[in-house]
């Protein structure tokens, strides 16, 4: 187990590598310059020329992106040109938050789809299995921004339960981590259903109920452990696209987080923030995967890792 | 499972019953669009750093609220007759925020910092004039310039011109920028990037202890969420409105709403030098196919101003100038007598979102123009391609007509006519973006910049603003109005025309 972790993190070089070196050579080759646009409309071309020096902007691509990697190993990722904030402290600001909004988001989301989908299944083409099943579908079809905005209106502007922007707190986190998860909801609530309803026809399931274990236990012991499997996938899945950061819900609710830093980053051409945060969101993502797949193991013992 | 459902339950409904949270007395939440990118004035270069750095630091001569010019840190202020050099008597008694004294060395040290190798973003605002700084006694600085210029007090009161402590730029450098020190009357507390900016009142300020406690600036991009944390009363001010919900939030009791005109006019701007365009019946057509009233009055709901000049009415040094008359018919006989009876073709590009409803208008003219019988196909980029593709020199750029708006910071006219127009200040050098070359022109921008005598600057000014009137390099379309609101319990808060929304010591919340 511990070799094949190992082995695991190993393949984050390459992978982080190749992350440098697309995120690099896509920022050279949109247009537009920095110091051009951080001077705007009345540019002076004296500060745009100290800004290119000081920045590096006027040196062969190589040797910029030679002493990209060269810093970056060793934890520097340069300052921001908008606000000279060093990229590593606004990388761990934003993530800190980023991590909070995840963590509630897909604590939501597992809550609304695992029992959506237990009893959806239980309860094959009762009026609950359909209601949950219309309401997944409307939660996966719904645009993040549309719902943010809706949930905003009435409970911010109407019932006045949660403030409608803004930071620091846990119930500024409420509405927008409904709003994000609402989506991963209804995909875990589909696959719960799906797998669950495979695993509950299968014998042991029968043999259990025949040796007289009561209903619960049967469902939530024997069959739900067992039909984990495929909903661990989508578990890691979604709660490794949240950690990448959530564009949308941050940007309607004035959150301050990932998403944020590197949409804004490419806007304004801040390239040390954007080579950063791909690096940060990379980097999540590949950990994720793994928790997932070492996850697999703590629910089915059959799946071994050598 | 049934334990943690109870559990989420249980933590739902105490979230609920304390509700949004009650906020400190003289507390204001302000939200505004963007983020502020630099907090060091010789340095900021957007209006939400400008806005915060309104509040923290203080310049010698200061705008008031019809850009009039008036004392700040200099009590008064004396011109050679030459118009070569200027002395500054300072205010006693007043110090930095980090406790450094305010005095003609901290003068001296600013204006040099301007002159220096550091090269500061505004920077032009000092070196073309300015020669040396003399300190004549502690609170007597003088400045000696190379050469006269009518608009001096102007860039003093430009928000670049922000007095920082020199104690703090020479321990801290350019990183004076997140950790601002000036003797305005509220200081920097915290800025976490993205999220808000806190300002704290400064209790020693010398103009009387300022009324509000705290400001905590919000950056809230999205718009609807603005005006919702508006209604909500999450915050007590959001400025940048969009023109859609103004009409609603007028009509909330407990909101007040400021619509006020600036400075800034946008315009469609021609390469002056390629053809069609250096003919100036081509010029002229497209101006009269420009139906300005359509555009205010169906676009912008009237919340903006038809514009003849590209010098909005409040700028000093504007020139009322006869309206551009719309007439379809009259520009179709002009396009026939430059070589073109059967109309043109060109390309125009409009930026998206940059300004208030600006490709909407590219639209519009595109349509308008099009009863002159002339076709332009319409392109936009996002707005870093769009500022790198207008200025490009004029051997390389493909450019034929494009949209952009311009407000002068240091709110005279000059700063308009010089930069956009002087044969010397074609991009990438300056920001002459039409390649726009005209001999007289020229003539009376040096001599209205370099008058000493006011009659002689305002008569130089009318005859450039004339010329512009005349040759139309670029078509002013309208004047843009910047509404804020905000609730009626928040009293004195400045809505400059120079596009800032800041508070003084004198801005408080009623009970």
């Amino acid at each position: 187990m511990i070799r094949y972790v190992v082995k695991r993190l190993m393949m984050l070089v390459p992978v982080l590598f190749g992350v440098t070196l697309v995120s690099f050579s896509l920022l050279q080759i949109v247009p537009g310059d920095p110091a051009v646009l951080l001077a705007g409309e009345d540019a002076n071309p004296e500060f745009i020329e100290a800004v290119r020096k000081e920045y590096g902007f006027d040196q062969p691509l190589h040797v910029q992106y030679l002493r990209f990697v060269a810093r970056a190993v060793q934890g520097d990722f340069g300052i921001s040109i908008r606000n000279r904030e060093p990229v590593i402290r606004l990388l761990l600001q934003r993530f800190s938050f980023t991590v909070q909004l995840s963590f509630l988001s897909i604590l939501i989301a597992a809550a609304i789809g695992l029992v959506a989908g237990v009893v959806s299944a239980t309860r094959q083409y009762s009026l609950f299995d359909h209601a949950s099943m219309v309401g997944a579908l409307l939660g996966i079809s719904m645009p993040i921004f549309w719902l943010g905005l809706l949930l905003m209106l009435v409970f911010s502007v109407h019932l006045r339960w949660f403030p409608a922007g803004g930071s620091g707190e846990l119930r500024h986190l409420i509405l927008p981590a409904i709003a994000l998860g609402a989506a991963s909801a209804a995909v875990i609530a589909r696959m719960t259903r799906a797998s669950m309803l495979e695993v509950i026809r299968q014998d042991y399931i029968r043999t259990a109920r025949a040796n007289g274990l009561r209903e619960t236990v049967v469902i939530y012991k024997h069959a739900l452990k067992n039909a984990m499997i495929p909903v661990i996938t989508v578990f890691g899945l979604e709660f490794g696209y949240m950690l990448g950061g959530a564009v949308l819900t941050e940007t309607v609710f004035s959150l301050p987080g990932v998403g944020r830093l590197m949409v804004e980053g490419i806007f304004q051409r801040d390239y040390a923030v954007v080579q950063g945060a791909m690096l940060l969101v990379a980097t999540t993502f590949v950990l994720v995967n793994l928790l997932t797949d070492i996850a697999y193991a703590l629910f089915d013992p059959k799946i071994r890792y050598e | 499972m049934k334990r943690t459902l109870l559990g989420a339950t249980l933590v739902l409904a105490a979230l609920l019953a304390f509700g949004p949270g009650a906020v400190q007395a003289q507390t204001v939440i302000y939200a505004a669009g963007a983020d502020p990118d630099s907090l060091d004035p010789p340095n900021a270069e957007s209006n939400p750093s400008e806005a915060v750095n309104r509040m923290i630091y203080e310049n010698l001569v200061k705008f008031d609220a019809k850009l009039n010019l008036v004392p700040g840190l200099a009590e008064r202020w004396e011109q050679a007759p030459d118009g070569l050099s200027w002395t500054f008597f300072l205010r006693k008694g007043v110090s930095f925020h980090d406790g450094t004294p305010f005095n003609a060395e901290a003068v001296k040290y600013f204006v040099e910092r301007m002159l220096g190798p550091e090269k500061p973003s505004r920077a032009a605002l000092y070196t073309p004039f300015v020669e040396s700084v003399t300190v004549v006694d502690p609170y007597t600085v003088r400045m000696n310039l190379k050469t006269p210029f009518a608009f001096f007090l102007n860039n003093l009161a430009h928000s670049a011109s922000g007095i920082g402590s020199p104690a703090a730029h020479k321990a801290l450098g350019k990183d004076i920028a997140r950790k601002p020190v000036g003797t305005g009357p509220f200081k920097f507390v915290e800025w976490v990037h993205g999220d808000h900016l806190t300002l704290a009142r400064n209790d020693a300020y010398w103009g009387g202890k300022p009324k509000l406690e705290k400001i905590v600036i919000k950056t809230v991009k999205e718009d609807a969420a603005r005006v919702m944390m508006l209604q909500s009363g999450d915050a007590h001010l959001a400025v940048r409105l969009p023109a859609e919900d103004i009409p609603r939030l007028e009509k909330d009791a407990r909101l007040q709403l400021d619509s006020t005109e600036t400075l800034r006019v946008l315009y469609v701007g021609f390469n002056c030098q390629k053809k069609p365009f250096s003919d100036v019946r081509v010029r002229q057509a497209f101006n009269l196919a420009t139906d300005r009233d359509s555009i205010v009055r169906n676009l912008y709901r009237g919340r903006a101003l038809p514009a003849s000049n590209i010098v909005a009415p409040r700028t000093t040094g504007y020139v009322p100038l006869p309206a551009h008359p719309y007439d379809p018919e009259k520009a179709k006989k002009l396009l026939a007598e430059a070589g073109y009876p059967n109309g043109l073709k060109a390309r125009f590009i409009s930026p998206m979102g940059r300004y208030p409803k600006d490709y909407e208008m590219a639209q519009a003219l595109q349509q308008q123009w099009k009863q002159a019988g002339i076709e332009v196909s319409l392109g936009t980029m996002e707005w870093a391609a769009y500022l790198a593709a207008t200025r490009k020199p004029v051997d390389q750029t493909d450019v034929e007509i494009f949209l952009l708006g311009w407000a002068p910071s240091s709110a005279e006219a000059r700063w308009i006519l010089y930069p956009l127009y002087h044969s010397d200040q074609w991009v990438p050098k300056g920001n002459n973006r039409i390649f726009y070359a005209n001999k007289e022109f020229d003539d009376y921008v040096d001599k209205l910049t370099k008058a000493t005598v006011q009659a002689e600057r305002d008569k130089h000014l009318k005859l450039a603003q004339e010329v512009l009137h005349r040759e139309v390099p670029q078509i002013p379309i309208l004047v843009t109005k910047e509404t804020i609101g905000y609730t009626k319990k928040l009293k004195g808060v400045i809505n400059s025309p120079l596009e800032l929304t800041y508070f003084d010591q004198n801005t408080h919340l009623e009970k």
